[in-house]
Formats: C-alpha cells, structure tokens, sequence
C-alpha cells in the first residue's frame, strides 16, 4: 500500500455518499452534526412522549416499570448528550471559521474524526435497547444503583462505554474550537470583537476540556466496579457511593452551562441584528460568560445538599450558586438593553429569542431557589426540579437552537425558512412547552417525587399531569410543522441572498451557502460588527480575484476509519477483548495513515 | 527554539545548551534523593509532608519550565496550562476537604446494627 | 531552528503553532484527569478493611530505581528535542531511542511491581488501596505505554524519507511536551503515593 491512499485525488469523480463520509469541511461536518444531532432530537422526544403517555392518568399502563426507567434515562441522556450538544456543535462547526473570518477550523482532519467518534458513542448507547436494556439508574446513575448488584444487565455498561466514547468526541472538538478561536482570527479580530456567540463558544470549549477528563475517570471507576469487582462506589466493602456524586457533578454542573451557553451566544447574535442595534453591554456579557466558566466549577455540591455535606460546605457551596446568578442575571438585562428602542423585526428567529429570554428566565430563577439548602431539602427529587430543568434546557437550551436554525438556515442553504409556517410552529412549541412544564411546579410542590412510573389517585396529582402529557403532543405537533417547514423549503428554488436579515458578523460578508474557502479574500475586521461598520463607512469587499490561489485540505478517509477502530475498542469493551485488540490496531494504523498523509 | 515569532522578535532567550540540561537533570536527580532521604527520617509528620511536598512541586516546576521551554515560550501558553494545573488542585483541595472533615462516615462504613440517626 | 516557519500554519494569531497549542490545552486537560485518580486515592487513603496495606507491599527503593528511569528519559527527551532543533539528527535519533529504551524500563518496572504485589496477596478486588493504586499507576502506565509508542513512531518515521519532512523539530518537541507531563505525574505520584507514609 501506498503511503498517500488517504488522500483522494481532485479530479476523480466521488460519490456523494463517499464526499461525505471522506469530508475535512467544516461546513459539511457541521451539517452532519446538525443532522446527527435533530435525529437524536427527535429519538428523545419520542422517549419523552412515551414517558408522559404513561403519566397521563394514575395507574397508568402503556409501560411497566422497567421499560419507564429505561425510558427516562435515555430521554435525558439523549437529549443531552446526543441532541443538544450535537446541534450546539453543529453550529459552532458551521460558524467558528465563518465568525472569525478563517477558511477553516485549526484541525479539519480531527474535525472529522470528532463526529464519527461522537456517532459511535451515540450508536453504542443507543443500540443498548436492542442488546437487552438501556441503562436505567437515571442520567446521573447515582451509585449503589448501577452496581452490579443493583443493575445486573449490560444496560450500565452501555453508559459507561457510551458516554465515555462521546466524551472523548466533545473533548477533541473542543481542543479543535478552543485552538481555532484563539489562533486561527482574521487580521483585526482581536480577541474583543469576537462575535459573543464566538466568546461563548470558548467557553464552551474550555468547560468541557476541564470538566470530561473527570467524568472519564468516574466511568472507568464504574466500569472497574461493574467488570472487574472493584469497589470504588459500594458501600459494603470501603467504597463509597458519594465519591461518584462529587465526581459526577464536577463534570455535570459545567456541562449544564455547556448545554445553555450556546444558546445565549445565539441569541446574543439574533438580538442585535433582529433590533437594528448593536449589542447593549458587549464587555459585560463576555466578563459575565467568562466568569460563568470560571464560577461553573465551584457549585457543583448544590446538588448533593441532601447527602449530608456538613454545614460548612452548604454555606460555601449555597453562596457560590447565589453568586453564579449574577452574571446570569447580567445576561438578561442585556438582552432586554439591546431590544430597548430598538425597531425590531418580528421574525421567527425573534419569537425564539425572546421565548429564550423569558423561559430561561423562569428556569433560572426556579434555580436560585435550589441555592438555598433548606429549600432544595424540599424540592430535592420533586418534579419541581423536573420542572427546573426543562424551562433551562427545553425554555434555554432548545429555544436558541431554533433561533438559531431559523436565523442560520438561509445561510447554510440559501434558502429563507417559512415565516408564517414557522410562527404557527413557534406557538405550538411555546404554548405546548409551558403547558408541560409549568405544572410540573405545582406537582413538585404537591409532593410528586420524579421518575416514579405510576401514581395512585386521589393525591391531587390527575389534573396537572393530565395537562402536562396534552402539553408534550402540542410540542409535537409543532417540532413536526418545523420539519414540514423545512422539507417544504427544500423543494423551492434559493431565495435567500447572502444576507437576508442585515446581519452585523462575518457570516453574511459571504455567498449563501458560503463556498468552500468561506471567503474569496480574507476579511479585514475593523469593529464589533465588521459588516455594518464596512456598510457605514462605505468600505466595498474587495472584488473576487481572477485566480483564487487558496488550498484547502483534500478530503481524508483516515478520520472514518480512526472513529471505526474507537468503535470497535467500545464494542470490545462490551463484548469481547478480541475486538477491542482488533480495535487497538485499526486506530494504531489509522493514526500512522494520518500522521504520513500529505496535507498540502 | 523552532517556534520563535515575529511578536518575540528582539526576545532571544539564552538557548539551552546540553551542559544546561544535564546540570538540570542532575538536580532532579538530587532532589529526588533528599526526598528519599526525608521519608526515612523521623522528622514530625505535618513537617515531613510539607517538605515532600514542596520538594516534588519545584521539582514540577523545572521541568515544565526548562524541559518543556515554558520559560521560554508565549505567555498564553503558560496561562492556558496553568488555568487546568491551578483548578485541578483547587478541585482536589475541595473534595479532599469534604471527605476528610465528613465524620458521617467513620472507616469502613457503620457495621450493621450500630447505625445511628445521623447528627445534625 | 526555523524549520517550522515555512508551513502553512506559520501564520496564526498568536504566533504559536496550532498543534503545539492543542498540546498545552491537552495537557491542561490531562491535569483534570490524573487530578481526578489522585483524588480517589487519597479520598479511600486508610479506607481499606482487609490488608497488604501499603506499608505492606510498597517497595520505595525499588520505586526510587524506576522513578530515577524515567526522570532520566525526560533528560534524554530534551536531548532529543535539542538534537533535533540544532539539526543533529544523529543526536535526536540517539536520544530518541534512548528515551524509548528508559520508558520501556519504566514499564518494566511497573509491570514486575505490579507481579509482586500479586503475589503478595494485593490485586484489584483486595480492598481500596488495591483498586486506587492499580487503576492510578496502571492509566499512569497506559500513557507512558502510549508515549513510548508515540516516540518510537516518531523514530521509524525520521528514518524514511520525507518522514518528518521539515518540521521534524516540532513534532520531536510537542512529543516531548506529553513526554514530560507524564513524567511531572509520576512525579506527584511518586510523592504523595510512596514517600508519605
């Protein structure tokens, strides 16, 4: 064998199928992302509906006990670590280089290898409901429960190798963002007129840097536990089942900001360009997104005050969660600021933003309350903490990525969404969303303890829950316009112009979609809002040269087949040590193709 | 250095030689040796690990600063590295805190029969 | 010494190569890892029902013996980094297998301490110390096993041509950075897992 057959020539022609399983473009790996991620959007919905079918009477009997626990832990590890992190990394995929001006990302080539990794975890923890049971001791898998005692089935075994392996996707993508912003901008972009999407992107990346590698340890402690009979995490012989509370939550409370913050960089850019207006408080909502970094790692015991923590460390960790609501709060006003007298087009993208405005609004404030110990003590495994969350994710998170869908998909097609399909889409959404979650509140506080899979009648609870469960086929209703929206825009010619909303960043300085250099000729950044400053002061884009002299990485097939060998040594892990050697030396000869193919 | 640039440019520093090196790998190895020779000796305990302590974070120290040139390298780098080394061990420093000041849970776990309400 | 300002990627922001960056982020992560595992150790530190407990089995002069290795190969890994920035490939290749050498040492040693406190009666499953020290100094192992591979690479492709073409210098230095960190690791390790009584 040659030493270059990883790199395929220009001229011969591909198949689409072989384009796009051999791509280095960060274009079309954010495209994959974005696919992968909506895909695995729609898997958890489904899990969710499921789950509130089951709760919309007492005594409910579409599933039994074991097939709902299944349920509601894959909804949320699903939804989390397959939908919502996927679509934020589809996005930062598409804009990081466009955003700064770059004609790539640092590493395309690790670029790629991060999605297939990202898949195979997505496979192996999803393929888990075919292979007997998925895993079902919740999203946080408190220990003694996923012992092997408690949980005898491989189910626990597919989250430790599954999460592990996504772990490792989002670790590589972040070192790939986190080296693309800082060192790949255009000239002019210093590091205060990045874009805050760009800002909270960095975040992002350095969160999950910090926080995965202890999770990772954590995983392979419970795995040790469950495979090979150590006893990091059951009580009986010196272990203990606090050690992976602590070690979970010092990964799981960043990766709750790993979940919002992009969402709050996308509405940061929707709100300026739909108010006509630069961003009110620019400095002020990058020091509070950084200093949400730094802060996010300092709270994670707020999740653990009912285990008994000591006094101490409830006043130390209370205070810190207290104060992580500032910067939090400084956001809004911002947001608000920027809308303030602003002539502001209610587009869909709009609705969205200012949905995520109000809702995250709500969850956050329910989350101060969980500061206080005594309180949570309270709402601790209530459905008010249920309900907590999905206004953070759901009302946060999942809002600014349909912002963002609607704000960005003109630019990723050329093609301008429905408005009046995607307003009706919006109402169903916000009105089904807070008609689930809402109730949620007052069933917490009426003492519905969560993940329960039935409940008597006569408690108080039939009502609510009722409504919740019409609340969630609502939402279906309109994440199903969204794709109707979408396959209807699909069928019609481009009609979108390379920018459709008078956008202020980098990403509208070019074609829709952009070409896959991003830019003819390098952007020069002289303000916050390169191009408005450029309409401004009347400085026309340089014209596009004869000759474009501008190389970008061939595209290679070595990422594909280092993702295949981490597969196998996952699937190894689960099944046999031969696949896992087998996977050992796929990975070992794909790093030696990788690190020979030219690049030029 | 191979990675010197444009915004170091008039910044030449001293570049090492092998005399250097090895004058560092020399006291490495001595530093090693006196913690040897710590451990084995009957100082008060508090005192020893303070020492032992102190003694392999100078030791850390050289090597990242010398033999990974961070020394010698864009300050960014040295920001970037220490913002992981400073929040591990401010995470190891809490979490060591919180198990060793939990009397909740004596060594062992509480045997069977002899558990008590927990005390507030 | 300039080798690396003809490619492509010379031109960044700061100034710094893009791979030696995603090094240092790398390692900074790798700080959160092994931060983690020396946590757990010290946490279940005394928490063992049933022995050997550690003042049982650890064998400090021995460890002193592997831990002298490889603060050696980070010596000889400078070198290499020296050899190859001065253009002296002769150096670099010398050292470089040098260091492979000293690492495959170092694993020896592992390996028959690991045999030992077998023997002795101290496996996994045993009690807390077991299960911290192996999975702590075996993930340890693990990276040193995947430097060892790493460096070793790096000397089979310095002898083809074209190789390392000419960026030898940086791929030879940014090895040496994971080099080391493994070494500053065991260095912690060293510290507070033997020599504390």
């Amino acid at each position: 064998m040659a030493t270059a057959v990883g790199t395929l020539g220009h001229t011969r022609e591909e198949s689409t199928v072989w384009k796009w399983m051999t791509t280095v473009d960060h274009k079309k790996i954010g495209a994959l992302y974005l696919i992968t991620g909506f895909t695995f959007f729609l898997v958890g919905g489904i899990e969710a509906t499921l789950v509130r079918t089951q709760l919309a009477v007492p005594n409910g009997t579409v599933l039994d006990a074991g097939l709902y626990n299944q349920l509601f832990t894959m909804h949320a590890l699903t939804m989390i670590f397959l939908a919502i992190m996927p679509m934020g990394a589809a996005f930062f995929n598409y804009f990081i280089p466009l955003h700064i001006g770059a004609r790539d990302v640092a590493f395309p080539r690790l670029n790629a290898l991060s999605y297939w990794v990202l898949l195979s975890g997505g496979l192996i923890l999803t393929s888990s409901f075919f292979f007997g049971e998925a895993p079902n001791a919740g999203w946080f898998a408190y220990a003694p429960l996923t012992e092997k005692e408690f949980a005898p089935d491989k189910g626990l075994d597919f989250y430790t190798v599954g999460l592990f392996i996504a772990g490792l996707a989002s670790l590589m993508s972040s070192l790939n963002f986190a080296v693309t912003i800082i060192n790949m901008r255009a000239p002019g972009m210093t590091m205060m007129r990045l874009p805050v999407y760009m800002w909270m992107t960095l975040v992002v990346a350095f969160l999950l840097i910090l926080s995965l590698p202890v999770i990772t340890v954590a995983l392979v402690q419970l795995y040790f536990d469950r495979n090979f009979g150590t006893n990091f995490f059951t009580p009986g012989a010196g272990g203990d089942p606090i050690l992976w509370q602590h070690l979970f939550w010092v990964f799981g409370h960043p990766e709750v900001y790993v979940l919002i913050l992009p969402s709050m960089g996308i509405v940061s850019e929707v709100l300026p360009v739909m108010s006509r207006k630069p961003l009110f408080g620019y400095t002020a909502i990058v020091m509070a997104g950084a200093s949400i970094g730094v802060l996010g790692f300092g709270v994670w015991s707020h999740h653990m005050f009912t285990t008994g923590l000591g006094t101490v460390p409830q006043y130390v960790f209370s205070a810190s969660t207290m104060a992580i609501g500032v910067p939090t709060g400084i956001k809004v006003f911002n947001w608000l600021g920027t809308m303030y007298g602003g002539n502001i087009k209610m587009t869909v993208a709009t609705y969205y933003s200012i949905a995520f405005v109000a809702l995250f609004t709500i969850g956050g404030i329910s989350g101060v309350m969980h500061a206080s110990p005594s309180v949570d003590g309270q709402h601790q495994d209530s459905y008010f903490v249920v309900a907590h969350i999905h206004y953070v994710l759901f009302g946060g998170a999942i809002m600014g990525i349909f912002s963002g869908l609607y704000y960005w998909f003109p630019k990723m097609t050329g093609r301008l969404l429905d408005e009046t399909l995607g307003k009706i889409g919006f109402w169903f959404i916000f009105i089904g969303m807070n008609l689930t979650f809402f109730p949620m509140h007052f069933l917490g506080l009426a003492g519905m303890p969560r993940r329960i899979y039935t409940y008597d009648a006569g408690l108080g609870w039939e009502t609510w829950n009722f409504v919740a469960t019409i609340g969630v086929y609502i939402i279906v209703v309109g994440v199903a316009l969204f794709l109707v929206n979408v396959f209807k825009t699909f069928r019609k010619p481009p009609d979108a112009g390379d920018d459709p909303w008078g956008g202020a960043t980098l990403e509208w300085a070019t074609t829709s979609p952009p070409p896959e250099h991003n830019f003819d000729v390098v952007p020069v950044v002289r303000d916050r809002d390169p191009v408005w400053y450029n309409r401004d002061h009347g400085i026309v884009t340089p014209e596009k040269p004869a000759h474009l002299h501008i190389h970008m990485p061939p595209p290679s097939y070595f990422p594909l087949v280092l993702g295949i060998g981490i597969l196998l040594i996952g699937v190894g892990a689960l099944s046999s040590l031969a696949i896992t050697a087998l996977g050992v030396v796929v990975v070992y000869y794909a790093l030696w193709g990788w690190a020979l193919e030219p690049t030029e | 250095m191979a990675m010197e640039h444009e915004m170091h440019h008039g910044d030449e520093h001293p570049s090492s030689t092998i005399r250097q090196y090895v004058m560092t790998g020399i006291l490495l190895t001595a530093i090693t040796a006196v913690e040897l020779f710590l451990s084995y000796s009957s100082l008060p305990h508090g005192l020893m690990i303070t020492l032992l302590i102190g003694l392999s974070a100078v030791k850390f120290a050289i090597v990242v600063a010398i033999f990974m040139h961070l020394k010698f390298e864009n300050r960014l780098l040295t920001r970037l590295f220490l913002f992981g080394l400073v929040l591990a061990t401010c995470i190891m420093i809490a979490l060591l805190s919180l198990f060793w000041n939990d009397t909740t849970d004596a060594v062992g776990g509480i045997p069977e029969g002899q558990q008590t309400a927990p005390k507030h | 010494m300039a080798a690396a300002h003809a490619e492509p990627q010379h031109n960044t922001t700061t100034g710094i190569d893009n791979r030696k960056m995603l090094m240092w982020v790398f390692l900074a992560s790798e700080c959160l890892f092994f931060g983690s595992l020396i946590s757990t150790y010290l946490i279940f530190k005394g928490d063992s029902i049933t022995g050997p407990l550690p003042h049982d089995v650890l064998d400090i002069p021995l460890t002193s013996t592997s831990t002298f290795v490889l603060l050696m190969s980070s010596l000889t890994m400078v070198l290499a980094v020296f050899g190859a920035q001065h253009n002296r490939l002769g150096l670099m290749k010398g050292m470089l297998l040098a260091t492979i050498v000293l690492g495959l040492a170092f694993l020896g040693f592992q390996v028959f301490e690991f045999r030992t406190f077998g023997h002795e009666g101290l496996n996994l499953t045993t009690n807390q110390f077991g299960a911290t020290f192996f999975v702590l100094t075996g993930l340890h192992g693990t990276h040193v096993g995947v430097g060892v591979l790493y460096l070793a690479s790096l000397l089979v492709a310095s002898g083809r041509r074209n190789g390392l073409g000419k960026e030898v210098a940086l791929h030879v230095d940014i090895a040496g950075l994971y080099w080391h960190f493994v070494d500053i690791v065991w260095i912690v390790i060293f510290t507070l897992i033997y020599l504390i009584p």
